[in-house]
């Protein structure tokens, strides 16, 4: 349950890995319901935090609160059964099995056998999760194509199923739409804030694009050097001359 | 005081000099994992064929020291041929593979010497013999000649990763081997220069202990469940992490043996190996994430 | 039941049942038709850490010489029945199984190579060395064990019997296992053992886990290889050993259960064959090692996956 609707909060998140300073003292705070975004140039520490948010990484310093709960310093598997997925921003699948058992093995730990002595013999019956969201994807033609023979783009839809399929609130996407086409993008994004909205879904996104950025967020903050330097509605976002000098520098619009 | 200098101080210089040879193995072993991702099964055979390959070339040219430097090259030659035959198709394959060839390796390597000079304990006598009297003793000058020449070798190395551009590159690279694709060197041949010259320094360490040790063809065999130990409890995200583990176990063996039959160091040492992963299970230098 | 035997299994364990029934069976035979499958057991046992999971074990022979030496003990002090023999074997290898598995779990995928060879040559100096249970000689001489008290396994016969009872049961317990939710989980961890984690996976507790059940079929298979051969030495704890178990999964078809039966049952009677060229012995293993890896990745039965009949290594 979410304090104040606070599904997560980040609070003075340093990390270095030794000599190397990746993040400082950053804050944040996701409401429910929310898509909040993290850009920033390349480097600028966005998937260190995503890491540390999920647990592969402990924090220097500071701390993660998700759903009131302290989870900093808690492993991945005990951070995502508490309900927070997270998807790569180099595709990581299972490479040598179908689509269709890409999405099982994720729904089924969160059948009722899971971790028990019964999951030594039985086989939960997952379909009735992965099926509905191959087919929100539009990948239920793929279903036995080994996850190695995707295109790209369909790789990418397929790390989303994976991760949704553990029934998370809070879903992280570490720049979803990485290498996919122009149309694809924007299929992606719309496809994105559909389910987000259909599911009840928390999002939080990194990306580069910036047609996708102030398309779907409600809320994006901006990293430079692991440090926040900017965070806002899209349009107060686009117009901090913070921002634009460090970030988008009069590119795109 | 007598005691210490008769016999501990002896025994220490001596733990000092096999765990730089262990140090030598263990950080081929971490090179060749992080930059060609292949556990090198076959390392202790490598540094068993450095000690036959002195015994072939002395058999040739009676002097020891024309077989410290060919012995090595013919063992990196060997190197070599076998990356470039054995491994290379194995890149891109899960690591499973990688294992099993290497350990295939280690087993061809092992009984074909044992056809070609037979199961018997050989010797290789030092290029040189009387001792130096030091602090009250007599050290063999060949003992003192190993020690120069390990701190030499450790030396060098040193100098190697952390002056050189090519070190430090290999270093980065043992991090993350993806990044070799963009700084546009010929990947290849840097995987078979690092094999290959892995394999020398193996080479390098069988030959100059054989005098010490004896040579037969299993010698590899107990030095390289040393080296696994070394490279478990160093973690193999860190060189200087391998070659402090080395040293520190080179040093419980050789003081051991002092107390214990070699079956007892064994267990001992595979005491020390269970109780470090307790305690600390990523080992002296574990980092978190990559490679542990 | 259809999930963990099918019809070619009923067939093919039927087909086993009655060989002892063809002309030309003798008792050398029979002997020989047990250590095919029991070792074709071993490597199907071997086959869910090496081919579901993706783990390679380089010890697994000690597990195997250890259920030997618990089955040889309790014999040599005269406690002759089966169940008894086999009962301590599980306690031994489960407790020993308990320790490699942890140790080998706790660090990423190649440290469990690593640490299942080192634990093994610990096992094995400690056997060959320590006197009490016969140094290198082992235990030898010791009597058949009994099914129950009156029955003794002491005939080729009744050891043959017994191995197929025992094969039967690790094969359905091994198909139990890979399609089942436990046995989607192992193949997940093969391919991506971090994504396993971010879905909610304990993983070390899963390759703990499939490593007992392993070492426990393995260990049990050991205990019954005293009644056939009325020794347990410390030769069974070889790493070459390890490393013939090893050529029998890959022979076979890494990642199919079956295919290592077979792979087991062609190494024995290849061996049979080629050992009387012992001194050439360790240099053909270990090229057969190298060549299965560089040429016959898939093994065998692996062929049947280019030919295109069906799937092998997925989760059904």
């Amino acid at each position: 349950m979410a304090h104040d609707g606070v599904v997560l909060e980040v609070d003075g998140v340093s990390k270095h890995f030794g000599a190397l300073v990746a993040l400082t003292r950053v804050s944040l705070a996701v409401t429910a319901g929310q898509v909040f975004s993290v850009i920033g140039p390349n480097g600028a520490g966005k998937s260190t935090l995503f890491n540390v948010i999920a647990g592969l990484h402990e924090p220097t310093a500071g701390r993660v609160v998700f759903r009131g709960e302290v989870i900093t310093g808690l492993p991945p598997e005990q951070i995502n059964r508490r309900g927070l997925a997270k998807t790569f921003q180099i595709t990581n699948l299972f490479p040598e099995i179908s689509v269709l058992d890409n999405v099982r093995v994720a729904a089924q730990s969160r059948a009722p056998e899971s971790g028990r002595p019964a999951s030594l013999w039985r086989r939960p019956d997952v379909d009735g999760v992965a099926l509905p969201l191959l087919e929100a994807f539009g990948l239920a033609g793929r279903r036995d194509e080994l996850a190695e023979n995707l295109s790209h783009g369909e790789q990418r839809y397929l790390e989303i199923c994976v991760a949704l399929a553990t029934a998370p609130t809070l879903l992280l996407l570490d720049e979803p739409t990485a290498g996919m086409t122009p149309g694809e993008t924007r299929d992606a994004t719309a496809l994105i804030r559909t389910i987000a909205l259909e599911r009840q879904l928390t999002v939080l996104l990194i990306e580069h694009d910036m047609s996708v950025v102030m398309g779907i967020s409600d809320r994006v903050a901006v990293l430079h050097f692991g440090e926040k330097i900017a965070e806002g509605t899209p349009e107060q976002i686009r117009h901090d001359p913070g921002v634009i000098d460090a970030y988008l520098g009069g590119a795109d619009d | 005081m007598d005691y210490l200098l008769a016999v501990l101080l002896p025994q220490l210089l001596h733990g000092l000099v096999f765990g730089a040879a262990l140090g030598l193995l263990a950080l081929g072993l971490t090179v060749i994992f992080g930059l060609l991702g292949v556990m090198n099964f076959a390392h202790g055979e490598l540094y068993m064929l450095g000690a036959y390959a002195g015994v072939a070339v002395i058999a040739v040219t009676q002097s020891f020291w024309v077989a410290l430097i060919v012995a090595p090259l013919l063992v990196g030659v060997v190197g070599a041929v076998t990356e470039m035959v054995a491994l290379r198709p194995l890149y891109r394959r899960e690591p499973l593979y990688g294992l099993i060839l290497t350990f295939g390796l280690a087993l061809v390597f092992r009984e074909a010497v044992r056809q070609i000079w037979g199961g018997d304990m050989r010797r290789i006598l030092p290029p040189f013999t009387g001792s130096t009297p030091l602090l009250g003793m007599s050290y063999p000058n060949y003992r003192l000649f190993l020690l120069a020449a390990a701190s030499a070798l450790l030396l060098a190395i040193w100098l190697f990763f952390t002056r050189t551009r090519a070190g430090i590159v290999v270093r980065a690279a043992v991090q993350d081997a993806e990044m070799l694709d963009g700084l546009g060197v010929n990947v290849r041949r840097v995987f078979t220069l690092t094999f290959a010259a892995s394999g020398a320094l193996a080479a390098l360490a069988g030959l100059l202990l054989a005098p010490v040790f004896t040579v037969y063809p299993q010698m590899g065999v107990e030095f390289i469940l040393l080296a696994f130990i070394v490279v478990i409890l160093g973690g193999m995200g860190s060189l200087g992490g391998s070659v402090v583990a080395a040293f520190v176990i080179g040093i419980a063996q050789s003081l051991f043996a002092l107390w214990m039959n070699p079956q007892r160091v064994a267990i001992a040492i595979f005491g020390i190996m269970i109780v470090v992963l307790i305690v600390r299970p990523r080992g002296f230098f574990g980092r978190e994430g990559v490679l542990e | 039941m259809s999930r963990a035997l099918g019809w070619r299994a009923i067939l093919a364990f039927a087909a086993l049942a009655a060989v002892p029934l063809l002309p030309f069976m003798s008792k050398f035979y029979l002997l020989l038709a047990f250590d095919a499958l029991l070792f074709g057991a071993v490597a199907m046992s071997l086959d869910l850490l090496m081919g579901y999971t993706g783990l390679v074990s380089f010890g697994h022979a000690a597990f195997f010489g250890l259920g030997a030496y618990a089955t040889a003990a309790l014999l040599e002090r005269g406690v002759t029945s089966l169940w008894a023999c086999l009962g301590l074997a599980v306690v031994v290898v489960g407790l020993y199984a308990l320790a490699v598995s942890y140790f080998s779990t706790v660090r990423r995928g190649i440290y469990f190579a690593l640490l299942t060879l080192i634990f093994a040559e610990v096992v094995f100096t400690f056997f060959r060395y320590t006197q009490t249970f016969g140094g290198s000689d082992g235990i030898q001489g010791v009597p058949p064990p009994e099914l129950i008290p009156g029955v003794a396994i002491d005939s080729p016969l009744r050891n043959y019997y017994v191995v197929v009872a025992f094969l039967f049961l690790a094969y359905v317990t091994c198909r139990m296992l890979v399609t089942s939710h436990f046995g989607r989980v192992l193949v997940a961890i093969r391919e991506n053992e971090d994504r396993a984690r971010f879905l909610g996976y304990n993983v070390q507790r899963y390759k703990m886990a499939v490593c007992m059940i392993s070492a426990l079929l393995t260990g049990l298979g050991g205990a019954l290889y005293p009644g056939r051969s009325a020794f347990a030495t410390p030769d069974l704890m070889l790493w070459t050993v390890s490393g013939e178990l090893i050529i029998m999964v890959m022979i076979g078809g890494i990642g199919t259960l079956t295919g290592p039966i077979l792979g087991g049952a062609f190494f024995i009677l290849l061996q049979e064959k080629v050992s009387s060229y012992v001194d050439w012995y360790f240099i053909v293993i270990g090229l057969v090692l190298v060549f299965i890896v560089l040429f016959m990745p898939k093994g065998l039965l692996g062929f049947r996956k280019m030919l295109g009949f069906g799937q092998w290594r997925t989760t059904a």
